[in-house]
């Protein structure tokens, strides 16, 4: 899933100062998974803006919605009739979703209300971790599905590097080190040879390097009238 | 939120009702009330009670109470006090009658006897809008509640006060009026009346038919409870002997007991698990000095001088066939004598009815109770209905008055042409035993004694036995419920699936099943509420509608004038398990009167944070949480969570810049008394000067 954290409290007001009615608009997908932008968190922003207002003397409306996601134009064509009289909507939806709903109302300020992070999920609850980088290009059949791209603080495509201590990355003794993880997982397999073959240069055109990227699946394309 | 289209997969059975309903005759509302006694609504629970059940006094001291015998909590320790729960809310709550009537009809009913059937069935048909007539035979109401069941076990303003209620309906009682002789169907008929309930009850005691029957000192069981009530005597010597093993022949060897003879002892047949009564019946009889003699029958009555000397007996083979039909077999030559000079004849009673003469069209069976059509409790006469004992043969007082209430529904629907249902009786799944691996996760919590008068003074009067439970100990017998079947809900168009739920529950209730994509709360739920507060697309929610967290009390101190003057106001959401651990709610003092206004919540679990920050935006100067010490916490686990939630509200206030002395987390031992004054104080000090 995309993992989003909130956004500090005082960089929201300060985006919303001077607007007189606003809509706080959650996201029922991912955000809502991982929550930070989902139907609760609406009730708790919501409830923050307008405590925060009474208490500097302002008139601030607040109103509030979701729907189930951001990122499909079908779904926020239902969102008009509730932001239409809105000065300004604060999307707690990933990028994607905030991107949406500015392009569908363009007359309609849309402020981002969370940091959209990264891809990953849940590894317990309450805690998520990266898990995938969205390089373009994936290698996990070989490194026993343990993605170094995203969990490696380096990205190494051979590790581990000298800063593997003790299982754990130097950069923080948070995180443990890819690969070492990767070593052991091979080890169980039986299939520690692999280690040993140096893998070339990633071609990193595939990812973040190339952007915006773009995928068509030809035979679901409608044909414009 | 825009909705999807799925539905809930088929076993979800989301419609399962709690045991203690179905279990009961009337389906009295038996969770809910005690729900309502556990958050302190007392006269919301007396009204729920009294909606469904027009004898609640009564019902709550001497209902056989099979909601108990169903309770789910038989598996983790003992069930609730069900019936002692309703007896509280019958003794202490009362209120002028409130039920508007919508719609009257012209049609007058007439109902024969003062039973609990028959005050069934007035008291809902006059809710129905029509005006009933009681005709009764004795001078005082009740039937056999009056007549049969001892004042130690029913005191008669119990009745009285129940009865006070019916009346104020408008039902007229005509008392010394006897069917058959001085009213007839005819001149029932010819009075108007449209309809007529026969609630006759079983008026006399079965006899004997064995040799020494007619002795002088052999006692009928009905006619000497019925004077005793009466008149607080009866003539029986000194060694008593009631024959018979039921609720009957219990009333009757504790009634003779109070009368001083030398003796008393009971003979039945059944063994001591065969008696057709309740264990609590039997123990307190024996507690109180009676002799049981169990499995023994009657072959003759001995005497003297045309009077009784005993009772000759002989040992019992077995009660029951293999059909487990009635048919006592005794071994020969085990015959043996229980002395006594009076005996009571308890073994079941039989019905009277000479007032059919004339009416042969109203079928009866060979046992002397009427037929009646069992879903319309019309008999074979047209226009004629009966219920009760008078046709179940031997019932209890809740499915007499069962029969009175359909009754009531069959007469309006005959009479209008309409397919009128309680809902209440519709046919629905039992909330299933609680799955064992989560018998651990859930506390124990031991069921109440009922006070009751010590066994020297009890026995000098005829005043009542049980007395009652005071009300910190009702609310904690009353807080022990699980609220089976109205815990939390998921609505499956809203549930993403996250797992929250299923992860957080500390009874391991949620769960997501293969091939499902959204989660199932069952029956087990114990109603903490952490998954619904933590859900993050709010498709948690409770079903029981008693139950909103807090929001609407919270709204409602806001609309106070009062409030709005005071400096520093701080609201005080409580945890209402630690409530009520002494005789009154709360401390009684003024401080707390003025600055603050209390909420309590049953277990904190369930209040979301944003409530505290609408207590802000309300107008609040100060939130103050008090919530149980760990371990006092009913769910074990919500310390913790209220710990956490108090950072986290802690850090959203921060992010506003308010100050974090406004909004105080305590964790004590009781809602009352001098530990949470000293809180409140400490609080009202600190704020004094910043608000």
């Amino acid at each position: 899933m995309i993992v989003a954290s909130s956004k500090p409290f005082p960089e929201i007001k300060q985006m919303l100062s001077g607007f007189k009615k606003v809509c706080v608009l959650g996201c029922g997908s991912c955000v809502t998974m991982c929550h930070t932008g989902g139907e609760k968190q609406v009730t708790e922003l919501a409830a923050q803006l307008r405590l925060s207002a009474k208490l500097e003397g302002r008139q601030l409306e607040v109103k509030e919605d979701s729907t189930l996601r951001q990122c499909e134009w079908e779904f926020i064509d239902d969102i008009k009739e509730v932001i239409k009289d809105c000065d300004a909507v604060l999307s707690i939806a990933c990028g994607v979703g905030v991107q949406y709903m500015a392009e569908k109302f363009p007359r309609i300020r849309i402020f981002p209300g969370v940091n959209t992070t990264f891809m990953g999920g849940p590894v317990e609850q309450g805690i998520f971790w990266e898990r995938c980088a969205g390089c373009g290009n994936c290698i996990l059949g070989t490194t026993g599905g343990l993605c170094p791209v995203s969990r490696c603080a380096k990205s190494l495509m051979n590790g581990p590097c000298g800063g593997s201590q003790n299982g754990k990355c130097e950069v923080s003794q948070e995180t443990p080190c890819v690969w070492h993880q990767i070593y052991d997982q091979l080890d169980t397999q039986q299939l520690l040879a692999t280690m040993e073959r140096i893998v070339p240069p990633k071609d990193w055109t595939t990812g973040m390097e190339n952007h915006p990227r773009k995928m068509v699946i030809e035979h679901l394309v409608m044909k414009k009238q | 939120m825009t909705k999807t289209n799925t539905c809930a997969t088929p076993d979800k059975k989301t419609n399962e009702e709690a045991p203690c309903i179905l279990a009961c005759p009337i389906r009295q509302d038996a969770r809910d009330y005690v729900q309502l006694i556990a958050r302190g609504r007392f006269q919301e629970a007396f009204r729920l009670v009294r909606e469904r059940n027009p004898l609640p006094s009564a019902c709550g001291r001497i209902c056989t109470h099979p909601c108990e015998t169903k309770c789910r909590r038989n598996s983790t320790e003992a069930p609730i006090a069900i019936a002692w729960l309703k007896r509280f809310l019958g003794d202490n709550f009362s209120e002028e009658t409130r039920k508007i009537i919508k719609e009257k009809y012209p049609e007058r009913i007439a109902v024969i006897g003062t039973g609990p059937a028959g005050l069934a069935a007035a008291n809902d048909l006059a809710l129905l809008g029509y005006s009933c007539t009681i005709f009764e035979s004795n001078p005082t109401p009740g039937g056999m509640l009056r007549m049969g069941v001892p004042t130690y076990r029913l005191p008669r303003t119990a009745i009285d006060n129940d009865v006070e209620y019916i009346k104020k309906l408008g039902v007229e009682i005509k008392y010394n009026t006897t069917f058959g002789v001085d009213i007839t169907f005819d001149s029932l008929k010819k009075d108007g009346f449209a309809a007529v309930f026969i609630g006759v009850g079983l008026p006399e005691s079965r006899t004997l038919n064995v040799e020494g029957v007619n002795l002088d000192g052999v006692l009928k069981g009905i006619s000497f409870l019925n004077e005793v009530n009466a008149t607080g005597s009866a003539r029986i010597g000194r060694n008593v002997l009631v024959i018979g093993g039921g609720a009957v022949a219990m009333d009757c060897a504790r009634t003779a007991l109070r009368l001083k003879p030398d003796k008393v002892s009971v003979a039945c047949l059944e063994s001591r698990k065969e008696m057709p009564t309740t264990d609590f019946e039997i123990e307190e009889t024996v507690h109180e000095g009676v002799v049981l003699y169990n499995s023994v029958g009657p072959k003759r009555i001995l005497g003297k001088n045309g009077r009784v000397s005993g009772l000759e007996t002989l040992r019992v083979k077995y009660v029951f066939d293999e059909q487990k039909r009635f048919s006592p077999a005794f071994y020969e030559g085990s015959e043996s004598v229980i002395e006594a000079d009076t005996i009571i004849l308890a073994i079941g009673q039989a019905s009277n009815l000479s007032f059919l003469k004339g009416q042969e069209g109203i079928q009866v069976t060979r046992g002397g109770t009427i037929i009646v059509n069992p879903d319309t409790f019309s008999t074979s006469v047209h226009g004629i209905y009966a219920g009760g004992d008078v046709v179940l043969g031997r019932g209890t007082m809740t499915e007499s008055m069962a029969q009175g209430k359909k009754t009531a529904i069959a007469i309006h629907n005959t009479l209008r042409n309409t397919a009128l249902k309680d809902e209440k009786w519709a046919e629905k799944p039992a909330v299933p035993d609680i799955v064992p691996s989560r018998l651990s996760l859930i506390k124990k919590e031991s069921k109440q004694e009922m006070p009751t008068m010590p066994l020297d003074e009890r026995l000098k009067t005829f005043d009542e036995v049980e007395l009652g439970f005071p009300l910190n100990i009702a609310v904690k017998e009353a807080q022990r419920c699980m609220n089976c079947g109205a815990g939390a809900l998921v609505d499956d168009n809203l549930c993403v699936g996250c797992l929250t739920c299923v992860r957080i529950c500390p009874f391991e209730v949620p769960k997501i099943k293969k091939g499902d994509t959204t989660a199932y709360i069952d029956g087990d739920c114990q109603s903490c509420g952490l998954c619904i507060v933590e859900c993050p697309a709010k498709a948690i929610s409770f079903k029981t509608p008693l139950e909103d967290r807090g929001k609407d009390a919270l709204e409602a101190v806001f609309q106070e004038k009062f409030v709005q003057g005071v400096k520093p106001f701080i609201i005080n959401f409580y945890c209402q398990y630690s409530a009520y651990r002494e005789e009154k709610e709360g401390a009684a003092d003024d401080l707390l009167f003025f600055h603050f206004r209390r909420i309590g919540v049953l277990g904190l679990g369930k209040v979301d944070p944003s409530l505290y920050l609408r207590a802000f935006e309300l107008g609040a100067h100060g939130v103050l949480i008090t919530a149980c010490k760990d371990d006092t916490c009913h769910f074990c686990t919500e310390k913790e969570w209220v710990e956490r939630r108090a950072q986290y509200t802690t850090q959203l206030l921060n992010g506003l810049g308010m100050d974090t002395r406004r909004f105080q987390t305590h964790f004590v031992s009781s809602q009352n008394g001098k530990e949470i004054l000293e809180i409140a104080f400490r609080m009202v000090e600190e704020l004094r000067n910043r608000v």
